[in-house]
């Protein structure tokens, strides 16, 4: 909660951070309908150390459609430090009974709903230590689900881990006898073995396709049964990346339907590149500026394209006298390297939208 | 175009009408002196097109001092088949006549017509100015305007853009002055003339600036806020670990102890000093006793001594008296030696005595005998001389006077002969018996008379004859003679001589007196050096002398034969002086002696005596006692005392109180440290917690993220007009290029004439004209003159060559477009130097294949190789009809 989006448009920003309460909301409600015994948040609820009243009130009223146990630990970009999110909100008042804020490491009882929660929470931004290791020789009432809840990177797994540090060891539901660990910090949905599980983040926030957007349902019959995850989407918009690379006509006509073809309400990048006619070229920025209509926020970047007249093109500017001459020179200069042809592409765009112009008030 | 004829009248000094006929095609060179009129015609030409015919600005044209003179202008030329001819009248009666071919045309309409063949216009009001008059202006140049291009170029301009004309046309009517325009103006939205970022461009900037600033603010707060977060962390934990122990209780328990060691120490302390205090004084108290004591003890020392002393004194006196005897016979026995010595010398003296007298006494009798005789000599010498000297005296004579005699005796002589020689001789011879009386003389027989004067010759019987003598001088010269004789005479008296040979002997008699005496002087001198009184008075006191020898004699003893020598006797006499000094001294010292030794007896007697009584009395022994006892039992009381002083510094020692101190300061100071530091600890994270829970309400991050979004947009909004602008002045500036090179392209024809005329000059050179057609830039090789350069900045000479072949080209270029191209140069290409003046000559040459050239000079040398025969105003003015 409190991320900000770069490189957005600020009503597009607002509306993605606006997401990420509705996504709560949405987790509170299908929990309700589920009817599940809690909701485990694995760290990272807040992404920074410092944020408006506001926003802290909102995120805790958001938890209202579930009335059960909301269980949450600090990550390390809202770490247990002497100062923080926690202590912020606390002395708010903002965080409900039912939302059970674990700031120390330890094992927590709810022996009424069946589970004890042994809690690693980040009283350090990092920490090179493995916080999970004391959960191996941890007691907890016999009859009790041992469900572990932690916040780091499991060691040995993809090689582009979002941190190095706060290290987790891939093994410790099985050295510490648990019967679900719960992991927080990757963003996407991941499972590391049958008792171990990141959950990812429940609304998607970047364009790395690795199945964010996801909630998990775990159900859990027995002490030492084995879980049953079921990933459920909860995520409203889905964050797509095209490239299109253009060289003959039809090439455009592909790049416009594939375009035409995205989800509505999606966040969208896309990248074209090679070459154009004018007419195409025309027909791209009317399609894109259709989508940016449709999508929930659409980011075109167009550097890499060059616009080449042809010889219909030319002839329908009517450009005469040395005007001709102009776009001869501009042409020529689009062949070049860098931003000298962009700065060419950009400039033989304008001057065939002013001709254009131009002989549209002529013929009037 | 072709000039014909021009006729003038009532212009400046041509009153009477003047006609320049026949003009030819190509170049019509008119040469005159200063004055001839060269201008004028120029001027009149000028008039005739650029002023209106009503005009009142052109006094100018009257001929000098005719206020009623009405300058008139008629020319004819040729174009395009017809002939044109002109009529003006200026001033009074003012009118215009223009015919072209047979239609006839009248005033305004006329000069307007002319106005649109040559391509100039008329002044509003007042005379006519360079401004308006277009292609003439250009052409038609006045005295030393050659050089100057610009002006006249500019105000061509129109004329010469639209001769050039249709095709530069073609330029401006395209499209893309327009989009030049609409361009400009969205650029000028975000751009300003020179390139700076202005409107929503430049806001878009500093925008991001002003956020980078914010965000670098921001960050800065946000690192802050987590260092204060940190530092709270780490306060708290070190307050857990520290502070709750308390440690500093150890550290005052600590304190309490050493203090309570140290008060026991110092309380020996005092007890200590309080001892030493006894003790110093029982030590004070010792010292007197002991002193007295001491007293004591050297007082009987002292009696002791004086025993002794009164002992030694007395012998010393035994010793002196039994010296007494010895030394008075020493004395006795020194003192009859002395006696007898004394005897002896006085006896030796005396016999010495009478040795040396005798021998005095004979010698001096010798001596005055021989004295004596010399004295009598002396006396005798002296009354010789005396005699002599009486001689002398007598004889003596004044030598000067003497002289001055016989200069007397030798004029008396001269004067004779004089008077002789002067004097009449009278000779008698009488007969015997007869006399005669010359003068008072009566003469007879034979003789001579020598007649110095008148003189009466009587002659008896007969009568008297009177003889003068000749010369007055005679009477003065007798008067001489006597005067002469007079002083000889008297000083002969003087002398008392009576003749000079008598004083002359004197004379002699007087040398040999002189000689005489000196000789007996001398003689004298040697027996009596010092005078014969002294001679006698010595005599007299040896006589005396020898008396006195001979008294004394009387007195002294005779000579003793065996006596000792006075040498002798004085050594003894010595000897026996010292040895009885001696033995006075030794009987002197000895009395001495005795007379201290009595003195020193009885006074160590005395002293001895004084001190026993003292110390014998009984009062003496009892202090004596009483001090000893004191002494004793002080000695035992500070003996005691000090072993007390003694143990209790060492128990002092042993409790070490300065490490008590230390202790004592140590423990404090860290108790102090402790409470201070949990103090001061408590207050940071008192302050800190207030603080951060103060910022964290304030969002910062949230803040942060916010001005983030906000100066990426502006960056994105920034880059778009970043490319917008770039696109925007690449087009404006390719339009701009590509339209200047084809109007380079148009100006082509003009650049073709001016390189034609201008290679004639400099060859390889070019001209280059810019977009108004004015010449800009002369390029050249660098050996053919002064390299490149601004038309402006050349020389002189060099502008007004230029000036000439602009002029041709634009001529050129008009005549190509169909407008007649008069040229007319009044007195051009003065400064030009020979070899490019004949240059220029063939560019004229060639330019007047092209078009009718009027040149006006005042140096017709210059031109004679033009082509042309050259027309003489002056001949013209003579040949008026």
């Amino acid at each position: 909660m409190g991320r900000t989006y770069r490189g957005f448009a600020a009503e597009d920003a607002a509306a993605l951070s606006d997401a990420r309460f509705k996504v709560v909301e949405r987790l509170a409600q299908l929990a309700t309908d589920e009817k599940v015994d809690a909701i485990l948040v694995a760290g990272d609820v807040f992404d920074a150390p410092n944020l408006s009243d506001r926003t802290i009130h909102r995120t805790f009223n958001a938890l209202a459609a579930f009335p059960g146990p909301w269980i949450l630990i600090p990550g390390n970009h809202d770490a247990a430090l002497a100062e923080s999110v926690w202590t912020q909100a606390a002395r708010l008042r903002a965080i409900p009974e039912n939302a059970h804020v674990l700031l120390k490491s330890g094992v927590t009882e709810f022996a009424k709903l069946g589970f004890a929660i042994l809690s690693a929470p980040l009283t350090q931004r990092q920490t090179h230590d493995d916080l999970t290791a004391w959960f191996d020789t941890a007691e907890t009432p016999s009859g009790l689900l041992r469900i572990g809840l932690a916040h780091g990177s499991v060691e040995d797994q993809l090689p582009e881990a979002a941190d190095s540090s706060n290290p987790i060891a891939s093994d410790r539901a099985e050295s510490a006898r648990l019967d679900y660990l719960a992991l927080g910090d990757w963003h996407g949905t991941k499972c590391i073995n049958v008792r171990t599980w990141y959950s990812g983040t429940p609304e998607q926030e970047r364009f790395k396709d690795n199945s964010a957007g996801q909630a998990l349902i775990v159900e859990i019959d027995h002490p030492g049964a084995e879980p049953k995850v079921t990933p459920r989407p909860v995520g409203h918009h889905r964050w797509i990346k095209l490239n299109q690379h253009l060289t003959v006509a039809s090439d455009l006509e592909q790049a416009l339907q594939a375009l035409n073809a995205l989800p509505v309400q999606s966040v969208v990048d896309i990248t074209v590149g090679g070459q154009l006619d004018l007419t195409g070229f025309e027909h791209l920025q009317q399609a894109l500026s259709a989508a940016t209509g449709r999508q929930r926020s659409l980011v075109a970047h167009l550097e890499a394209l060059r616009v080449e007249p042809t010889e219909d093109d030319l002839a329908s500017l009517q450009a005469d006298g040395y005007v001709g001459d102009v776009i001869a020179d501009l042409r020529e200069r689009q062949q070049a390297e860098g931003e000298q042809a962009e700065t060419a592409r950009n400039a033989l765009v304008i001057l065939a939208g002013m001709l254009r112009d131009h002989r549209a008030e002529v013929a009037k | 175009m072709r000039l014909d004829y021009l006729h003038l009248a009532e212009v400046k000094q041509f009153r009477r009408p003047l006609h320049l006929n026949n003009l030819t095609d190509g170049i019509n060179l008119f040469v005159g002196p200063n004055e001839s009129g060269k201008s004028t015609l120029v001027d009149a030409i000028r008039a005739a097109f650029f002023e209106r015919y009503k005009s009142s600005s052109v006094n100018y044209l009257q001929p000098w001092g005719d206020s009623s003179g009405a300058p008139e202008v008629e020319l004819a030329f040729d174009w395009q088949g017809e002939r044109w001819v002109l009529n003006k009248r200026f001033l009074n009666r003012p009118r215009c006549d223009l015919k072209i071919g047979t239609e006839l045309f009248s005033d305004t309409d006329a000069e307007d017509k002319l106005a649109e063949l040559f391509g100039y216009q008329f002044a509003g009001k007042g005379a006519s100015r360079p401004e308006v008059q277009g292609i003439p202006g250009l052409l038609w140049v006045q005295q030393g305007a050659i050089q100057e291009i610009r002006g006249p170029v500019g105000h061509a301009g129109d004329q010469l853009q639209s001769a050039l004309g249709t095709s530069l046309g073609e330029v401006a009517s395209s499209a893309g002055d327009e989009l030049t325009d609409t361009l400009e103006k969205e650029r000028g939205q975000w751009l300003t003339r020179t390139g700076k970022q202005t409107g929503d461009y430049k806001a878009a900037i500093d925008a991001c600036e002003a956020g980078r600033s914010g965000l670098a603010d921001l960050d800065a707060q946000i690192a802050a806020y987590r260092a204060q977060v940190d530092e709270l962390g780490r306060l708290r934990k070190e307050r857990e670990t520290i502070d709750q122990a308390q440690p500093w209780r150890v550290e005052r328990a600590l304190v309490e102890e050493a203090q309570k060691h140290l008060e026991k120490v110092n309380g020996w302390r005092t007890e200590q000093q309080q001892d030493q205090a006894t003790l110093k004084d029982r030590e004070r108290s010792q010292k007197l006793f002991r002193e007295q004591i001491q007293g004591f003890e050297a007082a009987a020392k002292q009696l002791a001594k004086r025993e002794a002393a009164r002992a030694r004194a007395q012998e010393q006196v035994g010793d002196c008296e039994a010296r007494q005897p010895r030394v008075d016979a020493r004395l006795a026995l020194a003192n009859t030696v002395y006696a007898s010595a004394k005897a002896g010398a006085t006896q030796a003296r005396q016999q010495a005595e009478r040795v040396r007298l005798q021998a005095e006494y004979d010698a001096l009798t010798a001596g005055l005998t021989i004295s004596r005789k010399a004295l009598e000599q002396a006396r005798e010498l002296q009354k010789k001389l005396a005699r002599l000297r009486e001689q002398h005296q007598a004889n003596a004579i004044d030598e000067k006077a003497l002289a001055k005699l016989k200069r007397y005796r030798s004029d008396l002589d001269k004067l004779a002969i004089r008077r002789e020689s002067l004097a009449t001789r009278v000779q008698f011879d009488l007969l015997p018996g007869k006399s005669l009386a010359i003068g008072d003389e009566s003469v007879s027989g034979k003789g001579e008379r020598l007649l110095l004067e008148a003189t009466e010759l009587a002659i008896p019987k007969v009568g008297t004859l009177r003889l003068q003598p000749g010369g007055t001088d005679i009477a003065a010269l007798v008067r001489e003679q006597e005067h002469a004789q007079a002083q000889h005479d008297g000083l002969l008296a003087r002398l008392n001589i009576a003749t000079l040979a008598e004083g002359e002997q004197r004379v002699t008699t007087s040398e040999d007196l002189t000689s005489q005496i000196e000789l007996e002087a001398a003689r004298l001198e040697g027996i009596a050096p010092e005078g014969v009184d002294a001679l006698a008075v010595q005599c007299d006191l040896d006589d005396a002398q020898l008396k006195a020898l001979s008294g004394k004699l009387v007195n002294l003893p005779e000579v003793v034969p065996d006596a000792a020598d006075e040498a002798t006797a004085d050594a003894a006499l010595g000897t026996a002086q010292t040895k009885l000094k001696a033995a006075e001294q030794a009987a002197a010292d000895l009395n001495r002696d005795l007379a201290m030794a009595n003195q020193a007896a009885a006074t160590a007697r005395e002293e001895w005596e004084r001190l026993n009584n003292e110390l014998e009395s009984s009062e003496h022994k009892a202090r004596t006692k009483n001090a000893n006892d004191q002494l004793t039992n002080l000695n035992a009381e500070a003996a005691s005392l000090l072993d007390a002083i003694n143990a209790r510094q060492q128990q002092i020692d042993a409790a070490q109180p300065d490490v008590l101190q230390q202790d004592i300061d140590r423990h404090t100071r860290s108790a102090e440290a402790m409470e201070c530091a949990a103090s001061e600890r408590k207050q940071a994270i008192d302050r800190l917690e207030a603080k951060l829970e103060t910022l964290g309400e304030q969002g910062l991050n949230e803040k942060r993220d916010t001005l983030q979004q906000e100066v990426d947009a502006n960056e994105r909004r920034r880059d778009e007009l970043t490319r917008r602008t770039a696109a925007l002045d690449l087009l404006l500036s390719l339009l701009k290029d590509k339209r200047q090179a084809l109007t380079r392209q148009l100006q082509a024809p003009l650049q073709k004439h001016l390189d034609h005329y201008l290679n004639l000059l400099f060859p390889h050179a070019s001209l280059t004209v810019d977009e108004n057609l004015m010449p800009q830039m002369l390029t050249r090789q660098p050996t053919a003159g002064t390299g490149n350069g601004d038309v402006e900045s050349l020389s002189y000479g060099t502008r007004e060559q230029m000036g000439l072949i602009s002029r041709l080209a634009y001529a050129d270029l008009l005549r190509e477009a169909g407008k007649p191209t008069l040229i007319i140069l009044d007195d051009a290409l003065v400064h030009s130097d020979a070899g490019r003046l004949a240059q220029m000559k063939r560019i004229l040459f060639d330019a007047a294949t092209r078009h009718q050239v009027l040149l006006f000079s005042c140096h017709p040398d210059n031109w004679r190789d033009l082509g042309v025969a050259a027309r003489d105003l002056q001949t013209l003015k003579a040949a008026v009809v």
